[in-house]
């Protein structure tokens, strides 16, 4: 019995410990090798534990302790290490570390040093519980902590009161998801007696479906990932949530606890391959989700805010994967989409360090040759999430697509075509943030453009790093080393013959969006701003994010806001609990108030009233009794 | 008039002198040698039902009251010495510092 | 006959001790100096534990001189020495309610006393066999335990409320 997998798990909470308790006080040096060489180790020991399940084959199971005991059901804490697992753990501890090593330049002047680097190492430490844990408890741990660690770092700078918000709004709006997740676990423990999730799979893929059914508990379990992964309605927390520091939107908003929800459905594809609603409410939020979050980031001007938009849309694209039931592709965009993503985030984030905090697009402009380093790696990022070949997104978006055309568990022609649309704006606004920030001439003022300066190489070197993964990144055969596990969906037979014609189409899609971009934004942009005088109309929706923060607020706030306002403020706190109170103690105040006359301090009095009182009792008992 | 009636008698009389006296009486030790006084009282009542009726409660009771009476003197001479370290007398009247 | 005289001595003795008792306590309302009444407060009390001891009850009577009159009332006389007791208190030792109070008081006995009179008492069953302290132990540690066992808690209360007090002093001192 080995302990590697407690040990991945606990290496982040020891950095954690250390340097929450006493990283402030020893020095940034200690924080930075505690915060980064931990992670470095649970890094290393996954590949240890990766070897292992290699050579050994079957997945490792390590039981950490036993949480509680009720009857006869026994709630473990179970590590459980097979190979979805496995890649989940190595992108989460291997883009992890980069990104720890990317913080250590980009932290730097920032005074909460040792307690951003003890947040992080909370945040890799939750993340791993939740996808090592065997159980669905242990999972939904893993799931409220990450959540928790990113509300703490979202409200980093929580000086900022803006900035504190949009960490409430990223808890408050999980929250919503996190009440559909528990009544999906509910109904699953109550008709499996278990939540170990290999188990829950073993009975929906037994002989006899188990009594309960799949589509609900799918449905249920599929809003605890709309409210993780950002998905329409619960996807408003996810642009807020950029308010954090740039290498925690990189790691957490972008290349890890996103995709938590994409990693449950494919955890739980035993009850998905039975729950055919369900998959198709997936799909149809996914869809949705990735078309009109790639429209929105059309238009945004915050550097973030495009990438931020622009993980929502990928993140929808993973649930079409789920939906048509291609659950090793979805997991394959995950990892080549935490590659690029994180990439693309880190790149920006250099760009505003360079900016000193200037995060507006059209206040940049020709930084090419000022960051040249920066300037590539974001280049072959953006080409990576654009597709073109043979960056990795190419990959993983090409087997989206296919798939989402061609499975026969639910693929079709208009699906494939909304999805192919969504890939061409994915293509546009990825050039267009490239040449609105690198290249064209420089809009910066004098005083912003005389600072700019490469970063260092802690920041430099990691983003050259994840450059090489998402330029090779797809030529790591995720679905196929997942095949055992979540095999691909079976294709129509008749629709076989176009599968390369279609991989051709997205080729020349990727290539489209780049050309357009050129068109509008090369040279003055000129074309874009008549192109935005044109359709002011819909460029004033866009911009708005359709209004839907405006109409949650209309139709959820303000309907909240004056319940709360004319029933329980006015009548139930004031009318009924302060008046009965204040009733009370005035009441109280006045008795008070006379009999406080009688206190008069003497003891000789008190104790004289004390033997009137007992002759008049004797009296009284004496003629009474 | 039998002994019993007497000693009931004398124990009355006990507990309404010493009540007597802690309402006359000003000096705050005096008040509280009134206080045992009365405790006494009540002993003898007591001792005297018990030795009467041969039961052993009058007397645990009995034992029970000298606990309380050594404790309550254990605590209130400490804070008549407290009192008497501020303001200098054990003039009861001179406390009427929790005057409502 | 011998006995007949011995009980009728018994009962004198118990007569002449109430009386002297009694003297005891109203001697305690008017004497000025407090060593003068605590000498008279234990002169009571020792008339009560000879009380105690002619009705047979030994042990409480043993008590009574050990608890009462050396414990407590030497930690009384110790404090009367401390303290100069000559002030207001000494000038004027009565307060203003001393005449509604011997009133009161008054009212109180003869309620009392009215109460004893008309009282109907009937000596219970075995009146006669007097318990000794073999019974009385071991009622008191097998029946009465619970109330043994919470005057322990009284007494670690009053030893914390006494530290509190010293250290309540010792700010006084500043």
């Amino acid at each position: 019995m080995t302990t590697v997998l407690t040990l991945i798990v606990l290496a982040p909470l020891a950095g954690f410990m250390l340097n929450g308790l006493i990283g402030a006080r020893l020095g940034n040096r200690f924080v930075g090798v505690v915060g980064c060489g931990l992670p470095l180790a649970a890094f290393a020991l996954t590949l240890v534990s990766f070897r292992a399940l290699e050579t050994g084959g079957a997945p490792l199971i390590e039981t950490f302790y036993t949480w509680a005991r009720i009857g006869p059901r026994v709630f473990d804490v179970e590590f459980y290490f097979d190979r979805l697992s496995a890649v989940m753990t190595l992108i989460v501890t291997g883009v992890g570390t980069l990104i720890h090593v990317y913080s250590l330049g980009y932290m730097k002047e920032d005074k909460g040093y040792a307690r951003y680097f003890a947040y992080l190492n909370l945040f890799l430490f939750f993340m791993l519980l939740l996808v090592l844990g065997r159980s669905l408890l242990v999972l939904f741990v893993g799931w409220e902590g990450v959540g928790l660690a990113s509300y703490l770092l979202i409200g980093f700078w929580f000086e900022d009161p803006e900035k504190a918000r949009a960490g409430k709004k990223a808890f408050v709006v999980n929250r919503i998801g996190d009440a559909g997740f528990l009544l999906g676990m509910f109904l699953l423990f109550w008709a499996l007696g278990t939540l170990d999730m290999d188990r829950i799979n073993a009975a929906f893929n037994g002989a006899a479906l188990p009594a309960v059914s799949a589509s609900l508990v799918g449905i249920l379990l599929f809003i605890g990932a709309t409210g993780k992964s950002a998905q329409i309605p619960l996807h408003v927390w996810l642009p807020d949530a950029m308010a954090g520091p740039t290498p925690v939107s990189a790691l957490i908003h972008a290349a890890t606890m996103v995709t938590a929800g994409v990693y449950l459905v494919a955890r739980m594809s035993g009850i998905y391959l039975h729950a055919e609603v369900a998959s198709q409410v997936v799909t149809t939020i996914g869809l949705v989700t990735a078309f009109f979050a790639a429209t929105i980031a059309v238009v945004q001007t915050d550097i973030k805010k495009v990438l931020a938009y622009s993980t929502v849309s990928q993140l929808g694209f993973m649930f079409v994967a789920l939906g048509v039931g291609a659950y090793g592709v979805a997991i394959f965009h995950v990892t080549t989409h935490a590659f690029f993503k994180a990439c693309l985030f880190l790149g920006a984030g250099s760009v505003i360090h360079a900016l000193g905090g200037e995060q507006d697009i059209r206040k940049m402009g020709g930084l090419a040759r000022r960051i040249p380093v920066t300037f590539v790696t974001f280049v072959v990022a953006t080409a990576a999430i654009a597709g073109i070949p043979p960056l990795a997104g190419f990959f993983s978006k090409d087997e989206i697509l296919w798939f989402a055309f061609a499975s026969s568990r639910g693929g079709a022609p208009l699906l494939w075509l909304v999805a192919t649309l969504t890939a061409l704006l994915t293509s546009f606004y990825m050039f267009r943030l490239v040449w609105r920030t690198f290249l064209g001439a420089s809009r910066m003022d004098e005083k912003t453009a005389h600072h700019v300066h490469e970063s260092p190489w802690s920041m430099g070197g990691v983003l050259v790093v994840l450059a090489m993964l998402s330029a090779i990144g797809g030529f790591i055969a995720v679905p196929h080393y997942l095949e055992a596990l979540l095999p691909a969906p079976p294709v129509e037979q008749a629709l076989h013959h176009l599968e390369t014609p279609l991989l051709v189409l997205s080729v020349v899609v990727a290539f489209a969006g780049l050309a357009a971009a050129a068109f509008l934004y090369g040279g003055t942009a000129a074309r874009a701003a008549r192109m935005e005088a044109r359709f002011a109309g819909l460029h004033r929706i866009l911009t708005h994010k359709y209004y839907i923060d405006e109409i949650y607020e209309r139709c959820l706030g303000g309907p909240l806001v004056w319940i709360s306002e004319h029933v329980f403020l006015r009548t139930g706190d004031r009318l009924l609990l302060d008046g009965t109170l204040n009733g009370m103690a005035g009441l109280a105040q006045r008795v008070a108030g006379g009999l406080s006359r009688l206190q008069s301090g003497s003891l000789h009095r008190y104790a004289f009233l004390v033997l009137a009182g007992a002759v008049a009792c004797l009296a009284w008992s004496l003629s009474h009794v | 008039m039998d002994r019993l009636q007497i000693l009931l008698l004398l124990a009355m009389a006990l507990f309404a002198v010493g009540l007597l006296g802690v309402i006359i009486r000003r000096n705050l030790l005096v008040m509280l040698m009134c206080m045992e006084l009365m405790l006494n009282g009540v002993n003898l009542s007591l001792v005297t039902f018990a030795q009467q009726t041969g039961t052993e409660a009058g007397a645990v009771l009995v034992f029970l009251i000298f606990v309380v009476a050594a404790a309550e003197i254990a605590i209130a001479i400490p804070i008549v010495l407290l009192l008497v370290q501020g303001k200098r007398t054990l003039d009861a009247d001179a406390y009427t510092d929790l005057k409502g | 006959m011998i006995d007949t005289l011995l009980t009728g001595l018994d009962n004198l003795l118990i007569y002449v001790f109430a009386l002297s008792a009694l003297v005891g306590a109203l001697m305690m309302l008017v004497l000025r100096h407090p060593m003068q009444v605590a000498m008279a407060l234990i002169s009571t009390m020792v008339f009560l534990g000879g009380i105690y001891g002619l009705l047979g009850v030994h042990f409480v009577a043993a008590f009574q001189v050990l608890i009462y009159v050396s414990a407590v009332m030497v930690f009384m006389v110790f404090v009367i020495m401390l303290l100069d007791v000559r002030d207001a208190s000494y000038a004027h030792r009565f307060s203003r309610w001393r005449y509604p109070a011997v009133a009161v008081a008054a009212l109180l006995l003869g309620t009392l006393g009215y109460a004893v009179w008309q009282g109907v008492f009937v000596p219970a069953a075995g009146s006669d066999a007097a318990f000794g302290l073999r019974e009385f132990a071991a009622a008191f540690l097998s029946e009465y335990w619970l109330q043994f066992e919470l005057t322990s808690v009284l007494l670690v209360a009053v030893v914390v409320a006494a530290l509190a007090v010293l250290r309540e002093g010792r700010r006084h001192r500043g």
